[in-house]
């Protein structure tokens, strides 16, 4: 029989919803699911919540997953997931409380440690680009750094028996790539191999992106029913991968969905970097081979990068955004009017103010001046800023929602302060990042 | 008529950099895409948006463009202060673009 592997995924994000990706767990369709819980600005809150309580920093739904998923890991269904985030441990203890409070035993946990490499790049004293400075520049502000790391570990966890495997910085498209090497015996340095299996690991660690959710545009892109959508699915043997949804649900599995989450956050097609292989994209095809079926090809790979990328969590003090709304004749008018009145207000505390901004929704808020369309109905102005100081936080927070006194006419104020925390990209030397695995019967 | 009747788009963000791909519906309007669409149009289009540097990419095997914007997020998702810090709306910003009748 030709060995062919049946994949799902699970999550796309930190708070993705669970009961879509439980169908298919009980559908029985899929043997494995890949949980992506993680995006850019997750990992460094995550450090933030482990940082105030240490048995804190994992993916916060792993009680409601074991609960969901008691069914399907009882039939010898496998996990992978990122769970981890900042505090593997602390996911581990969540997942066996699980197992035990749901009756399920005999599962085998996998972990998989060492993606917090804040030393290293303490040590190594790493350029951090998009900031213009290096790492101990940043001093105190320093919060946390996770390399993203790949499939490897995971293959070596489902050889040694593990069914429910998680860990921290764990690469998004490596949860699927690690189980996919694993089944058709692929090797990770096999780079043409990665990144093919990389190639339907990207289709699918987007979640219901995958499957039409961020496809619809009417009245040229339309499909029947996106209130219900599913988690996309690949089947992938040595001949072929065919990326499918759940039979019965909405949104779709067509050429157009493939081809925009082909090129979802890929730079370079020719140079699609993972901790797993340099992935070639540009000549990747589609073909639509049956309903919501459409199979996909044509990827080539070079060896995986030497450096792995890290992301710097920085401590950005506050973030305090405010917005009121003005309608009828003048009203963009009056908007900018309070805008300047705020700035003048704020004029004494301007030095303690990192950045400000001021925006009109429903004029320039997404595109500035790029999209000129004359004046609107209505006006909402949002004014935000990024402060190092609580207090200087709350001051702009007061001032801004002073608007209630004048220009004339706004209403419906609204203000929201938080903790802000930045994150941004380092390269790490891959030998820093010595990573460890780790078994637990149950 | 605007790229939106022949194409379609999805934009995505990494640090301060956001990408955005362009799709044609139909094989045949492939060469006007690439024709039209160029780094210099799309510059004009963002205008300020994007402080750094284009660059475009072909995709032959599935008819596509992307295009890769640096300093294009004000600081990136998690700095920036703008309403969409993303850059998910950008991918209708590219659609609105006034190309020749391909009719």
């Amino acid at each position: 029989m030709t060995k062919r592997i049946s994949i799902g995924c699970g999550s796309a994000w930190s708070d993705d919803r669970l009961d879509w990706a439980q169908e298919l767990a009980d559908s029985g369709i899929v043997s494995y699911m890949g949980f992506d819980c993680l995006a850019e600005r997750t990992m460094a809150l995550a450090q933030i919540r482990k940082r105030e309580d240490e048995t804190r920093g994992q993916d916060e739904r792993i009680p409601e997953l074991m609960n969901r998923f008691a069914n399907y890991l009882s039939l010898g269904g496998k996990v992978v997931g990122n769970f981890g985030a900042a505090n593997p441990s602390a996911a581990i203890d969540d997942v066996l409380r699980g197992l035990h409070s749901t009756g399920v035993s005999g599962v085998r946990v996998g972990a998989i440690f060492g993606d917090d490499v804040l030393d290293h790049v303490i040590a190594r004293n790493l350029e951090l680009p998009e900031l213009g400075t290096r790492v101990r520049d940043l001093g105190e502000r320093l919060v946390s750094a996770n390399a993203y790391i790949g499939a490897e570990p995971i293959v070596e966890l489902l050889a040694d028996g593990a069914q429910f495997i998680l860990g921290g910085r764990i690469a998004d498209p490596s949860l699927f790539v690690g189980p996919i090497a694993y089944e058709l015996g692929w090797s990770t340095e096999d780079w043409d191999k990665m990144a093919s299996a990389t190639l339907v690991a990207h289709l699918l660690e987007c979640g219901t992106h995958g499957t039409g959710g961020n496809y619809v545009d009417p009245p040229y892109r339309v499909l029947d029913d996106i209130v219900h959508l599913a988690f996309p699915i690949a089947h992938v043997s040595n001949q072929e991968s065919v990326i499918t949804k759940l039979p019965g649900t909405g949104g779709a599995v067509n050429s157009g969905v493939v081809k925009t989450q082909l090129a979802y956050e890929i730079h370079d097609p020719t140079a699609y970097l993972t901790p797993d292989s340099t992935a070639d994209f540009s000549n990747v095809w589609v073909e639509e081979v049956g309903p919501d079926q459409v199979r996909v090809g044509g990827a080539v790979g070079q060896p995986r990068p030497e450096d792995l990328k890290v992301l710097v969590g920085v401590d950005e003090g506050w973030k305090v955004v405010t917005e009121i709304s003005y309608g009828g004749s003048g009203c963009v008018d009056r908007a900018r009017l309070a805008s300047e009145v705020v700035a003048k207000r704020l004029e004494p505390y301007a030095s303690d103010i990192n950045e400000i901004r001021y925006d009109l929704h429903g004029v320039s808020a997404l595109f500035d001046d790029q999209l000129p369309r004359g004046e609107p109905a209505e006006v909402r102005l949002r004014i935000a800023a990024r402060c190092q100081d609580r207090e200087i936080a709350d001051v702009v927070s007061f001032e801004s929602q002073y608007l209630w006194m004048g220009p004339a006419g706004g209403g419906g104020v609204m203000t929201h302060t938080a903790p802000a925390i930045g994150v941004t990209p380092a390269f790490l030397p891959r030998e820093d990042a010595k990573l460890w695995t780790e078994v637990i019967d149950t | 008529m605007k790229l939106r009747e022949i194409a379609y788009s999805r934009s995505g963000d990494k640090g301060d950099i956001s990408n955005i791909c362009v799709f044609a519906y139909e094989e045949a309007h492939w060469e006007t895409i690439c024709r039209e669409v160029t780094v210099e149009r799309v510059s004009a289009v963002f205008g300020k948006l994007v402080k750094g540097e284009i660059f475009r990419y072909e995709l032959p095997g599935t008819s596509g463009l992307n295009f890769v914007m640096t300093q294009a997020l004000a600081g990136g998702v998690s700095r920036s202060l703008r309403t969409d810090p993303h850059g998910k709306s950008y991918q209708s910003l590219i659609l609105d673009m006034e190309i020749p009748s391909t009719a």
